[in-house]
């Protein structure tokens, strides 16, 4: 028995679909898109229900985070944010960014303050001493302003590195911990500055034990849907690395998904990072086949091929980092991913391969070829992430072998200054993410936040593209900006693509699915520079209405 | 009960994929010389341990009737690390296989990520066949280079493959290209715990035969150890620059040591290639305790020169005593 309908009133509806672009009505019914055009067209399907709470909005297609990790719901739900760039927390509230030292303090003060027991540590995340201003460094001298008895530990951005107080030092018994990583001063004492895993073990454990080891909190499904639901995603990637094979994980992301009230859609890549063989990644992604539900979704398989640029880890050609000519990380060998990339094309899974600089990008495409010359398949939709280096050449032969990508568009806001300065250079800064000539070529292209890296925002990912302006404001390469149609599809029907969804999702047409984004101005009416500010309204999953901040 | 020192030292296994790393720990399982060690692997499917010596099989973990755990590095190597060193009835000394492609400098970041663990040494294995030509590919080059820069030891795998000026020119390049390095060819390498391996808990574990200036049993032919013994504290300062100083062909040392310049406890030397450290010997009660002291350095019988050892060492025995006394004094010690 068909349901009832409603109809859904807009000033105006983007469909991005060609054949029809505008509309001011669509009806919908057991969350599938019946009709599309004003009210008359939409009353020929029988009785309904207008809803016109959103009638002064413009509605467009749900927005697509096309690659994102689990890690940020998480954070949220462990940690306090505390970090320099403005970020919207689950609640669709804006944190301000608090980019001073003394600020920082004060805040850490006011978040002491409210905690009650003595002995619980005062965790926080998404500290950045880089984009401070002034640029100064974290000390234990300073957060043990803060507390001298309560541990504080705090979390970076980047989550490769953590500032910790002197109770947090003692505690953890860090006299004795001799990682190279625990940075010191001139006398030999911690600063209370820990870089990289092997120096933050001892201080996690202290005082963030359950932030790692595959936490199955629900609040982080939760926290991760409704953070990217605030700013007008109705899908979300989880971007490999979480342990859905794990019976008890599955579980937990299967309950928190199942619930009518969960605001978003997950699609989740097997994993292909921290199970070691082709064998098992196959096995497993086929113990995933039809485990999921309407609002958890297994797609594609995610592995690694380098590092991260801004970690100086990204595998570059030549002639390699700027002025150091260094080179960075591959995390699988060559040859192992010359026999893995096959093995899981034969094997009939979507490769989703993270090649963050080009070399890596060069080597994921020869395997891709190799693959292809043995066993041809067509609509694989092997996609890269990020592919920050990409130029003509590479994605031409991209575009040969069926490969699509999702850049990393929000590196050339956040971190624009810091390539230019010391990672790559003026003019590979000015060429990275190429996200026009990527559709001028024909490959499928959308964006991505990478949350926690960058705050998940996809109306800020498509400003980045559509304007690609650096935080000092300065346009990098000019050429490769995008129109504010070509960044919302990007963000939408591409990303839907991508995920082998686009027949459900990523544009609104009748049959598709009902998840929309509502948009306080049209994007396609305003100067692009506007792009990041417009107000979301609310967001239509399948028929349900989700308010901002739901 | 004794009181263990609370210890316990990391090597790090470096060397590019198909170098050899497993064969080496494989060998290394079958004759672990008494040391109760866990071996963290990389890929776990490549382990292949004779069937006689696995006493135990579970998921990740194979445990080893002469008392080692063979186990998969997992996810997370500081989680999986910072566990075992937490455990009180963990190893004695850990060897961590890096992948094929990591910088084993990295890798060594997680020995100090517990207090109880140190780092012992970085062995990278080189195959002498490929180890040049991988060094100028475009794709791996750099890695490799940068693991060989990375090692104290540089262990050869392979040579039985080429003829002996073949082996001779692989040595040449990697000691022109990483000055300064310590090559030892893995044939060549019986008895290797003894040379990759601290013994119990940083304690002294020598070998069998310790008289000085004599190779160590018949099927250790290739295979010598020097030996110092004092009864009396030795000079921190001349043991410094000794160590510093010794010649490339010892490839390991081990000692517990008595300083002259701190009366009432004992350290702890550890020499892996490059690599070494002397550090106060550290017991789980807290308690120090002053003795003899005792130095053994191992190499490759033809190649380490007894008399230049002695040499080296005759500054760090007590000063005021005659050389002539001094040699008197550790006879005795050895009788
Ligand atoms: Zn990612």
């Amino acid at each position: 028995m068909a349901g009832p309908i409603t109809v859904f009133s807009a000033r105006k509806i983007i469909t991005m679909d060609a054949a029809i672009e505008e509309a001011t009505h669509v009806a919908v019914r057991d969350g599938i898109v019946i009709e599309l055009g004003d009210l008359d067209d939409c009353a020929a399907w029988g009785p309904y229900t207008l809803d016109d709470r959103f009638g002064s909005g413009v509605l467009m297609p749900g927005l697509i985070e096309s690659h994102a990790h689990l890690l940020d719901g998480l954070l949220w739900a462990k940690a306090e944010y505390v970090g320099p760039v403005d970020r919207h927390d689950p609640s669709g509230k804006l944190r301000s960014g608090i980019n001073t030292v003394p600020g920082l303090v004060q805040r850490l003060k006011e978040l002491e303050a409210g905690l009650k027991d003595p002995s619980q540590p005062l965790v926080g995340w998404g500290v950045d001493p880089s984009l401070n201003d002034p640029i100064a460094p974290i000390t234990r001298h300073d957060l043990d302003q803060v507390s001298s008895t309560r541990p504080i530990f705090l979390l970076h951005a980047s989550c490769h590195i953590a500032y910790v107080n002197s109770a947090t030092l003692t505690l953890a018994n860090y006299a004795a911990v001799k990682a190279p990583g625990v940075t010191r001063d001139s006398s030999g004492e911690p600063t209370g500055e820990l870089l990289e895993l092997a120096a933050m073990m001892a201080a996690i454990k202290a005082t963030a034990a359950d932030m790692i080891g595959g936490s199955t909190d629900a609040a982080q499904f939760y926290n991760f849907a409704k953070v990217a639901q605030a700013r007008g995603a109705t899908t979300i990637v989880d971007g490999g690395g979480s342990t859905y094979f794990d019976p008890a994980f599955l579980k937990a992301a299967l309950v928190a998904t199942g619930a009518p009230d969960f605001p978003a859609r997950i699609v989740a890549h097997h994993n292909g990072i921290t199970v070691p063989t082709a064998e098992e990644m196959i096995r497993f992604a086929a113990s995933l086949e039809g485990k999921g539900n309407d609002k958890l979704i297994f797609q594609g398989i995610k592995i690694l091929l380098d590092g991260s640029n801004q970690g100086f880890t990204g595998r570059l050609r030549p002639p390699g980092y700027l002025a150091s000519g260094a080179n960075g990380l591959w995390n699988r060998g060559p040859e192992e991913l010359k026999t893995l990339v096959p093995a899981l094309h034969n094997a009939g899974l979507q490769v989703v391969a993270h090649c963050n600089a080009d070399q890596a990008a060069e080597l994921f495409i020869e395997a891709v070829a190799t693959a292809q010359a043995k066993n041809p398949r067509f609509d694989h939709r092997h996609f890269i992430v990020h592919g920050q280096l990409l130029d003509e050449s590479l994605m031409r032969r991209m575009a040969a072998l069926g490969i699509h990508v999702t850049l990393f568009s929000n590196h050339l806001y956040y971190w624009g200054e810091f390539h230019r300065a010391h990672t790559f250079g003026a003019f590979r800064a000015g060429a990275m993410n190429p996200a026009s000539t990527a559709l001028r070529l024909g490959l499928v292209a959308a964006a991505h936040s990478d949350t926690p890296v960058s705050p998940v925002d996809p109306l800020l990912t498509l400003w980045c593209a559509a304007n690609r302006v650096t935080a000092a404001g300065r346009v990098l390469g000019p050429r490769e900006r995008v129109s504010a149609h070509d960044a919302l599809r990007m963000m939408t029907f591409n990303a839907a693509y991508l995920l082998h969804r686009d027949h459900e999702i990523g544009s609104i047409r009748v049959g598709k699915r009902a998840d929309f984004a509502v948009l306080a101005e049209d994007p396609l009416a305003i100067d692009p520079m506007g792009l990041r500010d417009i107000e979301v309204q609310g967001t239509i999953v399948g028929g349900r209405v989700f308010g901002a901040g739901a | 009960m004794d009181c263990l020192p609370v210890t316990v030292p990391v090597t790090i296994l470096g060397g590019y994929l198909g170098a050899g790393k497993t064969t080496l720990l494989n060998r290394l399982l079958a004759d672990v010389q008494g040391v109760r060690l866990t071996v963290l692997v990389n890929d776990f499917g490549e382990v292949n341990i004779d069937a006689s010596l696995i006493a135990n099989r579970d998921g990740e973990t194979i445990s080893l009737a002469n008392g080692c755990v063979c186990c998969s590095i997992g996810d997370n190597l500081g989680l999986t690390l910072y566990d075992l060193a937490e455990r009180p009835d963990g190893p004695e000394h850990i060897l961590i296989e890096a992948s094929g492609v990591a910088d084993p400098a990295r890798i060594a970041g997680y020995a100090g990520c517990h207090p109880r663990l140190c780092l012992d040494g970085i062995v990278v294995l080189a195959d002498a066949e490929t180890v040049q030509a991988r060094a100028g590919d475009r794709y791996v080059g750099d890695v490799v280079r940068q693991q060989l820069a990375a090692a104290d030891l540089i262990v050869l795998s392979r040579t039985d493959l080429l003829d002996a000026s073949a082996t001779r020119s692989v040595r040449d390049w990697i000691e022109a290209e990483m000055p300064g390095a310590r090559v030892q060819e893995a044939s060549a390498m019986s008895r290797l715990a003894q040379l990759l391996l601290a013994g119990g808990g940083g304690t002294m574990d020598m070998p069998s035969s310790s008289s000085s200036s004599s190779s160590s049993g018949k099927h250790d032919s290739l295979f010598a150890a020097w030996r110092l013994a004092s009864a009396l504290p030795l000079d921190g300062a001349a043991l410094r620059r000794a160590l510093a100083a010794l010649p490339p062909a010892v490839l390991r040392a081990k000692g517990i040591v008595s300083l002259a310049e701190a009366p009432g406890r004992r350290f702890v030397l550890q020499l892996v290639g490059r690599r070494w450290s002397l550090e106060p010997e550290v017991r789980s009660d807290g308690s120090a305790l002053a003795g003899p002291s005792e130095v053994v350095a191992i190499g490759l019988a033809g190649q380490l020169d007894m008399d230049q050892l002695e040499a080296l060492f005759a500054p760090t025995l007590p000063a005021g005593l005659p050389r002539a006394v001094a040699v008197l004094l550790r006879q005795e010690d050895r009788a």
